[in-house]
């Protein structure tokens, strides 16, 4: 297809989920699990791991590029988890035990609420800075000069609050956050202020993942109202003249059930995963949508390559459908769930699929 | 009917039987042999030798302690999944993947049609019994587990996948009945994951089980059973090995709104924590199960396997639920 490579005006442009390997197979891609190990074992210090990590960031902005990319994540190379890495700098939050991811094999460690959670510190703001200056420094191809962007990611409030716990004060007290809603609420503010700051220093566009909405819809309500937050924080941002894009993200389950209310989340962008359902693609190409979508039709969960024909003609089908004809070609979550060969080749499968796509 | 069973099959078990989840600590010496074969620097009889010592160490210490059905304690194995993709035609080796933090595993990729190769665990298993008495149970990982931790790339769907893994796992079964193993656990810490594919496992089970002669045992942990309970008592096996000391007793109440109909091994002690329980606590645990569960239904065991504890852990681990499942006896 021939559109522009700009991600904010219309055309299919290609974008990555959130996360990426860390490891590979080979020894210089698993300097970041060595300098873990070392750390642990009080052989190196924390600049050590810092170092790590930083390179590994790199490789990972490196791969999306040379895979044609335009909205590139830093990989969430530094998370140890979708929920503990964001709680765990937050005021009043401690971190328990070890607790299954959804329907994954990937397991996090789940935070415990004894008081209002509290945004003291950047939660990812440092991370999109280093990697917007890490893009900077590799070579980008002509064509997409000053039209690359990178994508801070945030979990979601309601996505936090529904895998925290309330520590129990056992003092027979009134405890708040055994509250989900309370739970979401004050989690929504951090994240507020959060979006805030990155868009004061410039992120384009935010990638909000919301996993836990589609798997749980009867707590819509209490979602739609933390939502509210991030978007009144977005409309502050874009008061004091930088407003960035909000990106709702949705996977690890059927979102079909709640499609029409998702796209009316004054977000700016909804990002499906349409691996759970194959009637998904009927239903958006026959309710269309009134909001730019994120096409989450390369499974990130699976190492199989799909058949490029086949999703291109599945974009043909929805891209029209699409109000001003914007779309994301994406996985369908973050790539970190496959061996980094595998999510390496689902990226350059994203080009090639566009390169197949004739609307 | 599962005591009966455990009669016919000439199994005479005290209330309360101990046994534990599957797998102990490697001892370090095994570790250490593990990470120089995996560099070339050892040859696999050498590193087959250390596994026999110590699985050798693992049984002494079970009988020591007084547990009544053993384990090996799976000092030969790594992944429970990867141990059995590695040797099963049809896998292939995928890169590494992240489980948590920074621990990595090979995650398998299914390429071709999966095939039994003859028997995987039978010499492990009959080296084991050959060193006890007691009962020492088989140990393999369900069809649902392993095709739900595996990326597929070969079978159209999930089911068929499942299926196919199920018609191999028999296979495996039937080799350990023909060599004499009467209790036999088919793990299955997958089965909660998507609830909407209960059927699939509970398909899977019943084809890997039905109409074979031994007291069947799965695990499951890590799981959101609310979703899947009663429906999950339709698994084809005689006791639900679950993780109940983790979970605070929550699946008590389950249980308590609709009839847990099976044998249960009860986890009593925390596999997670260094530090160790006391006995009252894990006595008033057991007091707990018995004010639902009948007593000749309960057997007693930590919540799964105790390989992320220390040897010195892992015994006392297993002391604690031995002491505590014998005062119950009295």
């Amino acid at each position: 297809m021939s559109s522009s490579h700009d991600p904010m005006l219309p055309g299919l442009h290609l974008a990555n989920t959130g996360s990426y390997p860390r490891i590979g197979d080979s020894l210089e891609l698993q300097i970041l699990r060595r300098a873990t190990a070392s750390l642990d074992r009080g052989e190196r210090n924390t600049a050590d791991l810092l170092d790590a990590e930083n390179e590994m960031v790199r490789r990972a902005i490196a791969d999306q590029l040379k895979a044609g990319l335009e909205v590139i994540t830093d990989g969430q190379i530094r998370w140890y988890d979708p929920i503990s890495h964001l709680a765990a700098k937050l005021a009043n939050v401690k971190i328990a035990g070890l607790q299954r991811y959804f329907d994954t094999n990937f397991y996090f460690r789940q935070p415990v609420i004894s008081g209002t959670p509290k945004r003291s510190e950047p939660l990812v703001a440092k991370d999109f800075s280093f990697a917007r200056n890490a893009l900077g420094h590799l070579p980008t191809p002509k064509n997409l000069a000053g039209k690359l962007s990178i994508k801070p990611v945030l979990t979601g409030p309601y996505t936090l609050a529904k895998f925290s716990l309330s520590a129990h004060t056992g003092n027979g007290a009134v405890d708040p956050f055994s509250s989900l809603e309370e739970r979401t609420i004050a989690y929504a503010d951090a994240l507020a202020a959060e979006i805030v700051e990155l868009a004061q220093i410039g992120a384009s566009v935010i990638q909000i993942d919301e996993p836990a909405i589609i798997k749980y819809p009867e707590d819509w309500k209490i979602f739609e109202k933390a939502v509210t937050k991030l978007i009144a924080a977005r409309d502050k941002s874009a008061a004091e003249g930088s407003r960035p894009e909000l990106a709702l993200y949705v996977y690890f389950h059927d979102p079909a059930p709640l499609y029409e209310k998702l796209v009316t989340v004054p977000v700016d962008i909804i990002g499906l995963d349409f691996t759970y359902n194959p009637k998904l693609i009927d239903l958006v190409a026959s309710a269309g949508s009134p909001k730019p979508l994120g096409l989450g039709l390369v499974d990130g969960r699976n190492t199989k390559l799909e058949d490029i024909g086949e999703v291109a003609r599945q974009i043909d089908r929805l891209l029209p459908k699409i109000q001003g004809g914007r779309a994301y070609l994406n996985s369908s979550c973050g790539l970190e769930y496959l061996p980094r060969d595998r999510a390496f080749a689902k990226l350059e499968l994203l080009a090639k699929i566009r390169a197949a796509v004739v609307a | 009917m599962s005591r009966e069973k455990l009669e016919h099959l000439g199994l005479q078990l005290p209330l309360f039987p101990t046994t534990s989840v599957g797998s102990f600590p490697k001892p370090d010496y095994l570790a250490r042999a593990r990470a120089d074969f995996a560099k070339g620097k050892i040859a696999a009889d050498q590193l087959r030798d250390l596994e026999r010592k110590a699985t050798t160490f693992w049984i002494e210490t079970q009988e020591k302690l007084g547990v009544d059905v053993l384990v090996d304690g799976e000092m030969y194995r790594g992944d429970m999944v990867a141990y059995f993709a590695e040797r099963l035609p049809g896998f292939t080796e995928g890169g590494l993947v992240r489980a948590y933090g920074n621990r990595y595993y090979h995650k398998p990729i299914i390429t071709g049609d999966v095939s039994w190769p003859g028997p995987v665990t039978v010499d492990s298993w009959q080296f084991a019994q050959g060193l006890t008495k007691k009962p020492v149970k088989g140990m393999l990982t369900g069809a649902y587990t392993i095709m739900d931790w595996s990326f597929n790339e070969h079978y159209p769907d999930r089911r068929s996948t499942a299926m196919a893994l199920a018609a191999v796992i028999r296979k495996e079964v039937e080799a350990l009945i023909a060599a004499g193993c009467k209790i036999i656990q088919i793990d299955e810490p997958a089965l909660s994951v998507r609830p909407e594919e209960l059927p699939i496992a509970l398909e899977a089970m019943e084809h890997t089980t039905k109409d074979l002669n031994a007291y069947f045992i799965t695990h499951a942990c890590y799981g959101e059973f609310e979703h899947i309970y009663p429906g999950m008592l339709d698994l084809a096996v005689d006791n639900f090995d679950l993780e109940m000391s983790n979970s605070d007793l929550d699946l008590l109440e389950i249980f308590r709104r609709h009839p847990f109909t099976k044998d249960i091994s009860f986890g009593v002690v925390d596999v997670h924590s260094h530090k160790m329980e006391g006995r009252e606590a894990v006595r008033r645990r057991v007091e707990s199960a018995l004010t639902i569960l009948p007593k000749e239904k309960v057997w007693i065991d930590p919540d799964c396997g105790l390989k992320t504890r220390t040897v010195d852990e892992a015994i006392e681990k297993l002391r604690l639920c031995v002491e505590v499942a014998k005062s119950f006896r009295v």
